[in-house]
């Protein structure tokens, strides 16, 4: 007898979402959705306030990564009042990009991921949990329940607030770093380097090691890539080229506000999410799992596929060992957890490094703006992909018209597609369990949408 | 206009209420949708107050003090006018229409000053209720 | 028997939840006291039975529940209703929950208006609106609109310590008092008093002062012209210190609400600015001072003029 399976909420995911299996007569998934009811309207209501003011109302898009909704907006900002950040502004910002990477890949692995692995994906739910890993092993959750705080409160300490910033101001930053801020700083990031390092033999050990079968198989699918270089061909997260890498491993570099050239957006009816695909490949858009058409994925995994090489030593050792192992581009859907650890370990270097340099003490830190009518694009990397917010202003400065493609969008498609795969090679003849089910949740927890 | 609708009137102590008082004794007739609310003097209306009452359904409300210039408090008034302004643009961004609210000065010995007051106000809500009602119709 | 605790989010971004685990290793005594028994974030408990057979939408008992976020579909309202339900004691958790929050800025358009932006903005490729969401209600409602809330906190996000303190003394049965001061009662900028008020400028320049003092040398943003909304915003943010965006030189935005529950930011602020005798009418977007709190009716799409 056909029928729905619904797993709803899907939890230990950083936002809203739900999964709808459909069974037919024999018991086949003959469809699988992931509805992401992310409507908030604030495409709507910026419009008219004063630009100058966006960064700091669009955080609230997302309380896990709210910097890079301030600072991607902050640079297009910019672009609308025609102003360049001081130098010292530009270094100040990209500090707080990567810092705030931090406890976000901490939060997503240890907190979220790890105890399917660490529990076991058949656990039952009551202990499946960052309490049941507590429970386990104490000693580990409270050093990381402290690192993840520490990244946090390395934030608040420098930039007042954490959760919410507003030290990013259009043309640079509000507040410069005294000498003490930064050697407190590089304290703590040495700190974070270490566990970084630990985290990533943790989990090569505890995980990787261990489920390296399903590592390639749950929910794998076969995609294009997205994400940011500069040009060099080194991976960035706070600014850069965009780089799409077709299926077949060929790429083209543009910058973010050629977006519109090579990217589209699709509404289907049943979902409130708009999902984004590769339109310059020119084969338009296909959700159907045999065929699917213009779909490429962003996120940890796909920055460390389309990236040449990473600029930092411990980073760069642990790309080559993993591209030696899993080649380029690297498919498995579960191996998104093993690129968002070598990200980990490169956010870690990359604070040390830009605090390594007088220059972030300089006094300039911000260049005034002058209201007037334009139009900006601003690009980060965000914990969840490649984020990109484009505004228009009036001739007073203020919001005529925004558009804003946040990191989950673009990965609605393949999730779509990796419960799909997830959920036909698991569930035959209509028999499921709760350990089925989590399994399916597992590969959307990759994502981390 | 409508029967339930109500108007709140603030009236301070020494002049407009004296004269709403004095309108009484002459028996002149005014709106039976005014409410009158008495207080020592216009200028402790707070906008709060204002706003209160349009919140809880109040169509209209008015503020009415003694002349300039001739405020028991010496410049009570001079605060309501300060207010007013404050008033009338906050209604307009609260989503109500500026007209929905009135400042008037009148006499302890105008009441018919007051209730010619009362009257253009009924009037005026009256011809907003007609035109938003005939948004609705649109 | 341990308390139970329940933890949802409906209109919300996380950031709340974020907050409370920011609050480190108190966290784990936390969870040590408490049992919790749902919070789609950080445990696998699902509405309709970990089968999903599509029961009802049903949450267990609590002695505490948390909610994040205001109200803005149904399916909010039935989470909502269903806490309030289940739960002894329901905590309104972050400014979004109390007064609307960020989210709660689109009441100043009808839902059709934003569905019909956000679907045609941008490159999407055909102009159609989803059939299968969620009913949306005509607008965004702070969760006391709703249902009875016994405690609120304010805060975008709340302060962790604040959290945590409350947490702990309902579990442990002991009374508690929320900060009651505004933002200004709690900073220490040096204020000059009316005559130094500067006219309103936007914030396209940075505040003066000397990078190598403390807060407590810098003269009040409000007088030096930038618009601060510390005196009509409920305090706390700092804990003990000074607020944190004052900590980073950058004018208050008002993210905790009002001093008092049922305020009115815009009118309040508007008020102050006319009382120390400054030109309201230079503030570029007056609507923005209601851009925590718009829900309680207090932001409406303008009115049709003829
Ligand atoms: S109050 Fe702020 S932090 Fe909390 S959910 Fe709302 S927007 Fe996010
Ligand atoms: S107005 Fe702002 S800067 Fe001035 S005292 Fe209040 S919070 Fe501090
Ligand atoms: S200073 Fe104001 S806006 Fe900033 S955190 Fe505190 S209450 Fe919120
Ligand atoms: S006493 Fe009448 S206005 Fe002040």
């Amino acid at each position: 007898m056909a029928q729905v399976i619904h797993i709803h909420p899907v939890t230990r995911i950083e936002g809203h979402a739900s999964i709808a299996i459909h069974l037919d007569d024999v018991g086949r998934v003959s469809d699988a959705r992931v509805e992401i009811a992310a409507l908030r309207g604030f495409e709507q209501f910026v419009i008219g306030r004063p630009a100058e003011e966006i960064p700091r109302i669009v955080s609230r898009i997302c309380g896990i990564c709210p910097w890079m909704h301030h600072l991607a907006a902050v640079k297009a900002i910019d672009g609308c009042f025609g102003v360049t950040p001081t130098p010292a502004g530009h270094r100040l910002r990209e500090l707080c990009q990567v810092l705030a990477h931090i406890h976000d890949k901490i939060l997503h692995f240890f907190f979220l991921a790890a105890p399917d692995f660490v529990l076991g994906p058949d656990s039952d739910y009551s202990v499946r949990n960052i309490m049941g890993m507590v429970r386990k092993d104490p000693e580990l959750a409270a050093r990381v329940v402290r690192m993840r705080q520490l990244g946090q409160m390395m934030l608040e300490r420098f930039a007042g607030k954490a959760i919410h910033p507003v030290a990013g101001v259009v043309g640079g930053f509000a507040k410069p770093m005294s000498n003490e801020e930064r050697q407190e700083l590089q304290r703590d990031a040495a700190l974070l380097l270490d566990f970084a390092s630990f985290a990533l033999d943790y989990a090569k050990d505890k995980v990787f090691g261990r489920f390296q079968e399903e590592m390639q198989s749950l929910g794998a699918i076969t995609t294009g890539f997205l994400g940011a270089v500069d040009a060099q061909g080194n991976l960035q997260l706070y600014d850069g080229l965009l780089r799409l890498m077709h299926p077949n491993g060929k790429s083209v570099d543009f910058p973010a506000s050629d977006y519109e050239l090579h990217l589209s957006e699709h509404v289907e009816p049943w979902s409130t999410a708009k999902m984004v695909y590769a339109k310059s490949w020119r084969e338009g858009f296909s959700l159907d799992p045999a065929a699917p058409k213009g779909i490429y994925r962003v996120n940890t995994l796909a920055r460390l596929n389309v990236c040449d090489r990473i600029a930092t030593p411990r980073a760069q050792a642990e790309l080559e060992a993993f591209r030696e192992q899993f080649g380029r581009p690297a498919q498995g859907t579960l191996l998104y957890h093993w690129a968002r650890l070598i990200e980990l370990v490169y956010a870690c270097e990359r604070t040390l490094e830009l605090l390594a340099d007088d220059a972030i003490t300089d006094s300039a830190i911000r260049n005034p703006a002058t209201p007037q009518a334009g139009r900006g694009i601003g690009h980060v990397e965000a914990p969840r992909g490649t984020l990109i917010h484009d505004y228009t202003t009036d001739d007073n400065g203020c919001i005529t018209k925004a558009n804003l493609i946040v990191g989950t969008t673009h990965n609605i498609a393949p999730m779509n597609l990796s419960v799909h795969q997830a959920a036909s090679s698991l569930i035959c003849d209509g028999e499921f369990d709760e350990e089925m089910l989590n399994r399916i949740e597992m590969a959307v927890r990759a994502y981390d949408p | 206009m409508n029967r339930e609708q109500k108007i709140i009137a603030f009236c301070c102590n020494w002049c407009s209420y004296a004269a709403a008082d004095l309108a009484g004794i002459s028996r002149l007739q005014y709106p039976a949708s005014i409410r009158i609310i008495r207080v020592m003097c216009s200028g402790m209306v707070h906008p709060e107050m204002v706003m209160h009452a349009l919140a809880q359904g109040a169509a209209g409300v008015m503020i009415i003090g003694c002349h300039l210039g001739e405020c028991h408090y010496i410049k009570g008034n001079e605060m309501a006018l300060a207010r007013a302004e404050v008033i009338t643009d906050t209604l307009e961004d609260l989503g109500y229409a500026s007209e929905q609210f009135q400042l008037t000065w009148v006499s302890s010995a105008e009441p018919e000053r007051l209730v010619e007051a009362f009257r253009n106000m009924c009037g005026r809500l009256a011809v907003l209720q007609s035109e938003q009602s005939a948004d609705h119709i649109m | 028997m341990k308390p139970k605790l329940n933890f949802e989010w409906l209109h919300a971004c996380s950031g709340c939840e974020i907050s409370m685990l920011n609050w480190g290793e108190q966290l784990l005594d936390l969870f040590d006291q408490v049992e919790i028994v749902h919070f789609p974030l950080l445990m696998d408990h699902k509405y309709g039975g970990q089968l999903g057979e599509g029961a009802p939408l049903s949450l267990p008992e609590a002695d505490i529940g948390l909610v994040s976020g205001g109200v803005a579909h149904q399916e909010h309202l039935q989470v909502l209703q269903e806490m309030r339900k289940q739960c002894r004691t329901l905590i309104a958790l972050g400014t979004c929950a109390t007064h609307g929050g960020i989210p709660a800025m689109r009441n100043q358009w009808s839902t059709a208006d934003t569905l019909h932006t956000v679907f045609t903005a941008g490159t999407v490729d055909k102009e159609i609106s989803p059939s299968s969401a969620p009913a949306f209600l005509d607008r965004v409602y702070s969760i006391d609109e709703k249902v009875r809330v016994d405690v609120s906190l304010p805060g975008c996000p709340p302060q962790p310590q604040l959290i945590g303190a409350v947490i702990k003394a309902l579990v442990n049965k002991d009374a508690f008092q929320l900060p009651q001061k505004s933002v200004c009662e709690t900073c220490p900028t040096i204020r000059e008093g009316k005559k130094k008020m500067a006219p309103v400028q936007r914030f396209l320049h940075n505040a003066d002062y000397d990078r190598d003092q403390p807060v407590s040398e810098m003269q009040c943003l409000l007088e030096q012209g930038l618009v601060c909304m510390g005196p009509v915003t409920a305090g706390g943010c700092g804990g003990k210190d000074t607020p944190l965006c004052l900590q980073a030189r950058v004018p208050c935005r008002g993210c905790y609400g009002p001093v008092q529950p049922g305020g009115n930011q815009l009118l309040d602020m508007m008020n102050a600015l006319a009382s120390n005798g400054i030109d309201h009418r230079a503030l570029v977007d007056r609507k923005s001072l209601l851009r925590f709190s718009g829900a309680h009716g207090l932001l409406k799409p303008a009115r049709k003029k003829n």
